[in-house]
């Protein structure tokens, strides 16, 4: 299993596997460390992160209640920051600005101007 | 009930989206309003006279505050008709006539997020309001036209926002 974790805008190329002994090999930029079930061939250490746990899971964005987008703020591609303004959405003459309860990067905008949605109804994806 | 008066203003709705964690029931009132708005940005005409307010509505469930807006223009034309004998048309959910012509408008606009994050109710009542521009005069009246005298605008606020509580206490029970 290969896998690309960016930590702090360095990116790290991670390979997992397991040999036929059952030990399992864990390749850091090319660097391997080899775990065996009870034992580790080499030590590492490792700080205590100090960065916030994050969420690497979609972030979606629902619509609170039926009505009809009047207005989007963001494109798709747009970082946003938490509470920022996303888009208006008019239901029963109300107008209700929808923010972000994220901060992360819109990927996907799945709704247009003066569409309906209803309740419920996912409008943006962040991640 | 907190008072915030102004003077002239650009809205009464947007200052009260600006307060950072304002208090419930924190009521701004402006004079005059030189960016009155309503629904979609249509302008509202608040000259000096008029009766303008944002309320800081207490965090409900959207229903209830989807609810509200429609009991706030009974409670405006409750207020309308008992204290001036007007016969007031609500065109549901938030606006009033009387004789054809709009007197008052209001306007809810929620901040969402994973829930309600803020609420602000505004109206705008045509109060003492001696003359509109020509191309107004058709569609909009006031409680000077209409009664021929002035009101006192504080006792209208007053009477408004009781009702508005009244009615918020009745929906969220």
């Amino acid at each position: 299993m290969k896998l690309k974790l960016k930590i702090k805008g360095k990116e790290y190329e991670i390979e997992i596997s397991e040999s036929k002994e059952g030990e399992v090999k864990i390749n850091v930029g090319g660097k391997e460390f080899v775990f065996g079930k009870d034992e580790e061939k080499e030590k590492v250490l490792i700080a205590k992160p100090t960065f916030p746990k994050r969420d690497f899971s979609k972030k979606e964005i629902k619509a609170p209640i039926t009505g009809v987008i009047s207005e989007i703020f963001v494109k798709e591609g747009y970082y946003v920051k938490k509470n920022q303004k996303l888009l208006l959405l008019s239901a029963m003459k109300m107008e209700n600005e929808i923010v972000s309860d994220f901060e992360g990067r819109v990927e996907k905008i799945l709704i247009k101007k003066d569409q309906k949605v209803k309740g419920g109804e996912t409008l943006i994806v962040l991640r | 009930m907190k008072l915030i008066k102004y003077g002239k203003v650009f809205s009464t709705q947007l200052l009260a989206k600006k307060i950072k964690n304002p208090r419930t029931w924190l009521v701004l009132l402006a004079k005059e309003q030189v960016a009155g708005y309503g629904r979609k940005g249509a302008v509202w005409f608040s000259p000096k006279g008029g009766l303008y307010f944002s309320i800081i509505l207490p965090k409900s469930k959207i229903e209830d505050l989807q609810t509200l807006t429609i009991l706030a223009a009974f409670v405006v034309a409750k207020m309308v008709k008992e204290n001036f004998n007007l016969e007031p048309l609500i065109k549901l959910p938030n606006d009033i006539f009387i004789s054809g012509k709009k007197i008052a408008g209001i306007l809810t606009e929620n901040v969402v997020g994973k829930d309600v994050k803020l609420s602000v109710i505004g109206i705008g009542l045509n109060t003492n309001i001696e003359k509109f521009p020509k191309d107004l005069e058709n569609i909009a009246t006031s409680l000077k036209i209409e009664l021929g005298k002035r009101v006192n605008n504080e006792k209208i606020l007053k009477e408004i926002i009781k009702g508005l509580k009244e009615q918020l206490k009745t929906i969220s029970e």
